[in-house]
C-alpha cells in the first residue's frame, strides 16, 4: 500500500496527538501542526494526500487556509476533512467548493470515524 | 460563495461567541475537554497501544478532567459571588504563586512546558481573597498553557506598581502575538462587565469573564499586555498598607 500522508491541523496538542495516534495505527503517515501558517509551510514542503482541519485555530482560521489552498492549482485538489466542535454551524454544501469533503463533529465522532472519513475522501 | 465564507469568517473572528449568555459560553468552553476525554476513552476501550502509551492517555484524561472541573468550580463560585461576602486579607503573593506553581507543574510537564515564578524575594503583600485570587491566576495559567509554544516556560510575575500602592500579578505566555485589533477590542471589553471577553478565536471568553468578576469582587482589575511573542494577562490589586502601620 502506498504511504498515504495526512496533515492534521489542530491547536489542541493532545487532541492532535490523539488523531495522529488513531491514524498512524491505521497505517497512515501523519504530520501535525497547530496553526494555519505552519500548515501552509508544511504543504509547501510536502503535499499531503488529505488534510484534517480544525476550524477555530489560533491566529489565522481554517477558512484562511482553505482560501490559500484554493488559490493554487496543485493544492486546490487536496481533500479536506473539517473536524470541529462547530459542526452544527456548518453546511457541507457551502464548503465543498473550498475542497471540504467531510465535516466531523468532535463531540459525537468516534475514533474510527476519522479513519472512515479519510478512506472515503481518498481518490 | 464568498458571502458564505464571509459569514464563516465572522464567527471565526469571534462574533458568534461574543456576548454569549454564560450558560452557552460554559457549554462551549466545556466541549473541547469533554470531546478530548471521550476520544481518549473510546480509544482506550479498544486499545492496541503499549502500556506506556495507555498510561500517557490516562494521564491526559485525568489532567484534562481536572482542568474542566476547575472551570465548573469557577462558574459555581462566579454565580454565587453576589450572594456572598468574601474575606479580604493581606496575602503574600509569592507564597500563593509558589503554591499554584506546585499544583500546576504536573499539568505543564505533561504538555512539555514549564511554569516558574518571577518575583523579588520579598514582594509587597496585597489585599485579596486567597481563593478568588488563586482562581484568577490558575485561569490565566490555563490560558497561557494553551497558547504558549511547546518547550517554553510560562512566567508568573509579581511586581509593585504606582509607587507601591498596587501589586500586579501577571502570567506571561510565549505564543502567537495578539493582533492589534484583538488587543484593542480586548482592552475596551475588559472594563465592560456585561460581556464575555475572548483573546483568541476559539475561546468563548468565559475564563476571562470570570476572572474579571473575581477581580471586581476584590476591588481589583484585570488587563492584558501584548508582546512580540505572546501576551501577559494580569490582575492589579491594592497593596497591603500593613507595613506602613508598623
Amino acid at each position: 500500500m502506498k504511504n498515504v500522508s495526512i496533515l492534521v491541523v489542530e491547536d489542541d496538542n493532545w487532541l492532535s496527538e490523539q488523531f495522529a495516534r488513531v491514524l498512524e495505527n491505521a497505517g497512515y503517515v501523519v504530520k501535525t501542526v497547530s496553526n494555519a501558517l505552519s500548515a501552509i509551510e508544511e504543504i509547501d514542503d510536502e503535499q499531503p494526500d488529505v488534510v484534517v482541519l480544525d476550524v477555530l485555530l489560533t491566529g489565522s482560521t481554517a477558512f484562511a487556509l482553505l482560501h490559500e489552498l484554493q488559490s493554487y492549482g496543485d493544492t486546490g485538489s487536496i481533500p479536506v476533512i473539517l473536524c470541529t466542535n462547530l459542526a452544527s454551524e456548518l453546511v457541507l454544501d457551502d464548503l465543498k467548493p473550498y475542497g471540504v469533503k467531510k465535516i466531523l463533529d468532535k463531540t459525537t465522532m468516534i475514533p474510527d470515524d476519522l479513519i472512515i472519513s479519510v478512506r472515503s475522501v481518498l481518490p | 460563495m464568498s458571502a458564505q465564507i464571509g459569514e464563516h469568517n465572522s464567527f471565526t473572528n469571534g462574533s458568534l461567541l461574543d456576548g454569549l449568555p454564560s450558560v452557552i459560553a460554559a457549554a462551549h468552553e466545556l466541549k473541547s475537554p469533554l470531546a478530548l476525554i471521550r476520544q481518549l476513552s473510546l480509544t482506550l476501550e479498544d486499545c492496541p497501544f503499549s502500556a506506556e502509551e495507555q498510561k500517557r492517555m490516562l494521564k491526559q484524561i485525568s489532567l484534562t478532567s481536572e482542568s474542566a472541573l476547575r472551570l465548573t468550580s469557577d462558574l459555581t463560585r462566579s454565580v454565587r459571588l453576589s450572594d456572598a461576602l468574601f474575606k479580604l486579607e493581606p496575602i503574600n503573593p509569592k507564597q500563593l504563586c509558589e503554591d499554584i506553581i506546585h499544583e500546576l507543574t504536573p499539568f505543564f510537564s505533561a504538555h512539555d512546558c514549564k511554569v516558574r515564578l518571577k518575583s523579588r524575594k520579598h514582594p509587597l503583600l496585597l489585599i485579596a481573597n486567597r481563593d478568588l485570587l488563586r482562581r484568577i491566576i490558575m485561569n490565566f495559567s490555563d490560558n497561557a498553557l494553551h497558547y504558549t509554544e511547546e518547550n517554553t516556560t510560562v512566567e508568573i510575575q509579581i511586581a509593585a506598581l504606582a509607587g507601591g500602592k498596587k501589586v500586579r500579578l501577571g502570567v506571561r505566555d510565549y505564543g502567537p502575538a495578539l493582533s492589534m485589533d484583538v488587543l484593542n477590542s480586548l482592552q475596551s471589553r475588559l472594563v465592560d462587565a456585561s460581556t464575555t471577553i475572548h483573546a483568541r478565536p476559539q475561546s468563548s471568553g468565559l475564563g476571562l469573564y470570570i476572572a474579571r468578576q473575581f477581580a471586581d469582587a476584590m476591588n481589583g482589575n484585570i488587563g492584558v499586555k501584548r508582546h512580540r511573542n505572546g501576551s501577559t494577562f494580569y490582575v492589579d490589586l491594592q497593596a497591603s498598607n500593613q507595613l506602613s502601620l508598623l
